[in-house]
């Protein structure tokens, strides 16, 4: 495991924020935080960053307990996360990246390269408080991961993000995975978890309640429900009697129809989530 | 991983590029070098010829005698800048006063009922007031006349009267080790504005800070800066850089008004040297030395102002570097504890409940002000100037009169010993508050 999250536990003052969380996150995946508001999400990436001492557990990445130093080739994107209005763009970026440990040159260089790719290059000089919500939004992406970091937090990525700029997002995660970073993606965005994810740990009521890969936890809810498609246009959706498999469904099936398609339905991350968390509600 | 240095220089950057930071370092100076020039100016500007007119009913500044000539050591006597003209009546004066531009005033001395020497004369003037000099040429003149009137009538010789007048006691207030004078008036004026410039740079720098960290928290921006910077080096690293803004600001403006004071001096360097020659003198009259003889020839200097003469008394060897000292380690012990206020704020508005508690002492002490010049060595001053939160300001206004050096030395390991301990208090309301939002709501809940 690349990062491994051990017994995690979190007070604030009588509140329990975090309650035994445990969770091991692939190198090279891109992990899923996911629950609903206030159900400690935040407090775990402030714990996994340092800004915040967890009370009691572990936390290792590589193998080694968390330390300072390491932070620091952590890229976060905070959920709530800001410029300041009255600084020029390009000093503010170039700001931020020496924060992390970045050259001034060096800083300005790959900057160059980032804006360019964003096409924002014209707006370099100017104060940020011209820039648009979107365009704000590029520059916190660049400085986030402009220090190349082989561990990425984003806490909320789409949250206001148009669809242009939430699909440059979501491809410029992607290509981030594809060049070898961890990714850790904390969102309320089911059908983006779907897209991005290759496991997940869903936490609420600060425990975790449900934890996995993607595909694996969509599986192990299946509710035997298959959708066939035969040629006259007709969608069906069948679920095979107890006794019977897939197989001998397909086999009654293709007796008076030509089967253009045949897949089973799993139930979407949302509708996970949603029964995992209402579930867990009803039983208190 | 230590991020100060650039937090530093953000801050310190960010805000002198400001052109309000610049606009500010140029406007004190000025209105300072004109405080100090326009008294000045006032007092001793050469006047424009004018002319003043004389109506004397009771005949003993020559207004009754019949020709011009007359007895001329009982008349006005014209000077270069002040023609005094005769008039025979009142009436005849006002027409002149309103229809010559260069008439400014009449003096008007009453008839006499009985031999008695007048003691009431009237300075008329129209509109606008004669200036100082020409009152003062018309007092003087008028005393000297009636003065000579009684040296003759009871038969003393100018020699005699100078002697007479050559041996009054002259009272000064003056410290007993040092031997300088107390010049009160202008060390309580010089000790206020110390003060009041102190306390306006730990507010003015000091809630720079507070809306420093408020526009950070309110921009989120600081989520963004926390994982790279301790929150104490973020607090630490805004309150030195803005530190470092108020001293370039306050060596620009020393350096600034010294050159225009400087230049106000050498454009009037007669006047300086006079008043500078007459300090010395008086110095070392005091001192008992046989400088009688000097002390009467620095009453041909009389007219140097007592304003210039008590500034250049001040010890600015020591005034400087203590109101540096207490600038700075002033400021450092509030600017932590407004940084602290500022964490515990969402908006701007919230500032103004959260640093109340912070600024109490500072607004009692300048409250307690008027109290503490009564005296300045007294109780409450001696209190106030060594308790580490109110003694910048009370230090300040004590400083121009002389303070007992183990009591400097006092007040001043004192507020450095509570810098560390309101910093670690700071910071750790800092820590806990930079990225909680709603802390007043919650507070008023409870």
């Amino acid at each position: 495991m690349f990062l491994e999250v051990r017994n995690i536990e979190k007070s604030f003052g009588n509140f329990k924020a975090l309650e035994d969380v445990s969770f091991g996150v692939r190198e090279g995946s891109v992990f899923g935080l996911l629950g609903p508001n206030g159900a400690g999400k935040t407090t775990m990436i402030r714990i996994i960053n340092r800004i915040i001492r967890a009370d009691r557990g572990e936390l290792l990445l590589s193998g080694k307990p968390i330390t300072d130093e390491m932070v620091r080739s952590i890229g976060y994107l905070p959920e709530e996360r800001g410029l300041y209005k009255k600084m020029r763009v390009g000093e503010q970026a170039i700001y931020l990246a020496q924060l992390k440990g970045l050259s001034r040159y060096e800083a300005t260089s790959r900057l160059r390269f980032w804006f360019d790719k964003f096409e924002i290059t014209d707006w370099w000089n100017r104060p940020v408080e011209q820039l648009s919500k979107g365009m704000q939004q590029k520059v916190q992406f660049i400085v986030t991961v402009l220090h190349e970091p082989h561990l990425l937090i984003f806490d909320e990525p789409f949250s206001g993000f148009d669809p242009v700029n939430a699909t440059l997002l979501k491809n410029e995660i992607l290509e981030l995975r594809r060049k070898g970073a961890t990714i850790i993606l904390s969102t309320h965005n089911m059908a983006s978890v779907e897209e991005l994810c290759d496991d997940i740990a869903l936490i609420n009521s600060s425990h975790v309640v449900l934890s996995g890969s993607v595909n694996e936890i969509r599986r192990s809810y299946s509710r035997n429900l298959f959708e066939v498609v035969v040629d006259n246009g007709e969608v069906m959706q069948i679920s095979p009697s107890r006794d019977e498999g897939a197989n001998e469904l397909l086999a009654e099936l293709m007796k008076n129809h030509r089967i253009v398609s045949f897949k089973e339905i799993l139930p979407s991350m949302n509708d996970i989530f949603v029964e995992k968390v209402l579930g867990k509600e009803a039983k208190q | 991983m230590n991020n100060i240095p650039l937090v530093i220089r953000r801050e310190y950057v960010t805000r002198v590029r400001k052109k309000s930071f610049w606009i500010l370092t140029l406007i004190v100076p000025i209105l300072l070098a004109l405080v100090y020039a326009i008294p000045i100016y006032l007092a001793l500007a050469p006047i424009e010829k004018t002319v003043v007119m004389v109506v004397d009913e009771s005949g003993v500044f020559g207004g009754l005698d019949r020709d011009d000539e007359g007895r001329s050591d009982s008349r006005f006597n014209s000077t270069d800048e002040i023609e005094y003209r005769y008039a025979a009546t009142l009436d005849y004066a006002r027409r002149e006063l309103d229809s010559d531009d260069g008439v400014t005033a009449i003096v008007y001395i009453r008839s006499r009922a009985s031999e008695a020497l007048p003691t009431d004369a009237c300075l008329y003037y129209k509109r606008d007031l004669p200036p100082q000099q020409v009152r003062s040429d018309v007092d003087r003149q008028l005393q000297r006349t009636l003065r000579n009137r009684l040296l003759q009538a009871h038969g003393i010789s100018d020699d005699e009267y100078a002697m007479i007048t050559g041996t009054k006691i002259n009272l000064r207030t003056q410290d007993l080790e040092t031997g300088r004078e107390a010049f009160t008036e202008v060390k309580t004026v010089l000790g206020l504005v110390l003060a009041l410039l102190i306390y306006m740079a730990i507010f003015m720098f000091g809630s720079q800070v507070m809306r420093g960290v408020v526009e950070e928290k309110s921009n989120r921006i600081v989520e963004v800066i926390i994982c790279s910077v301790k929150p104490f080096h973020l607090m630490m690293g805004k309150v030195i850089g803005i530190a470092l803004v108020g001293l370039t600001q306050f060596m620009l403006w020393v350096l600034l008004t010294g050159v225009a004071v400087v230049g106000i001096q050498l454009s009037n360097s007669d006047i300086f040297s006079n008043a500078t020659a007459k300090h010395e003198i008086t110095e070392i009259a005091t001192k008992g030395n046989e400088a009688t003889l000097q002390l009467q020839n620095s009453a041909d200097m009389a007219d140097v102002p007592q304003l210039v003469e008590g500034i250049a008394s001040i010890d600015f060897g020591v005034i400087v570097p203590v109101f540096f000292f207490f600038f700075v380690f002033g400021y450092l012990l509030y600017a932590t504890l407004f940084a602290a206020a500022g964490a515990m704020s969402d908006t701007d508005t919230d500032t103004s409940i959260f640093s109340l508690p912070v600024t109490i002492p500072l607004l009692a002490v300048i409250l307690l002000m008027p109290a503490m010049l009564e005296a300045p060595s007294g109780t409450l001053s001696q209190v106030l100037s060594i308790i580490p939160f109110t003694s910048p300001v009370a230090m300040m206004m004590r400083v121009p009169f002389g303070v007992p050096l183990w009591e400097l030395w006092l007040s001043m390991a004192l507020l450095i010993i509570a810098f560390p301990l309101c910093t670690w208090l700071a910071a750790k309301i800092y820590r806990t508050s930079i990225l909680r939002y709603n802390i007043l709501a919650k507070f008023r809940k409870k």
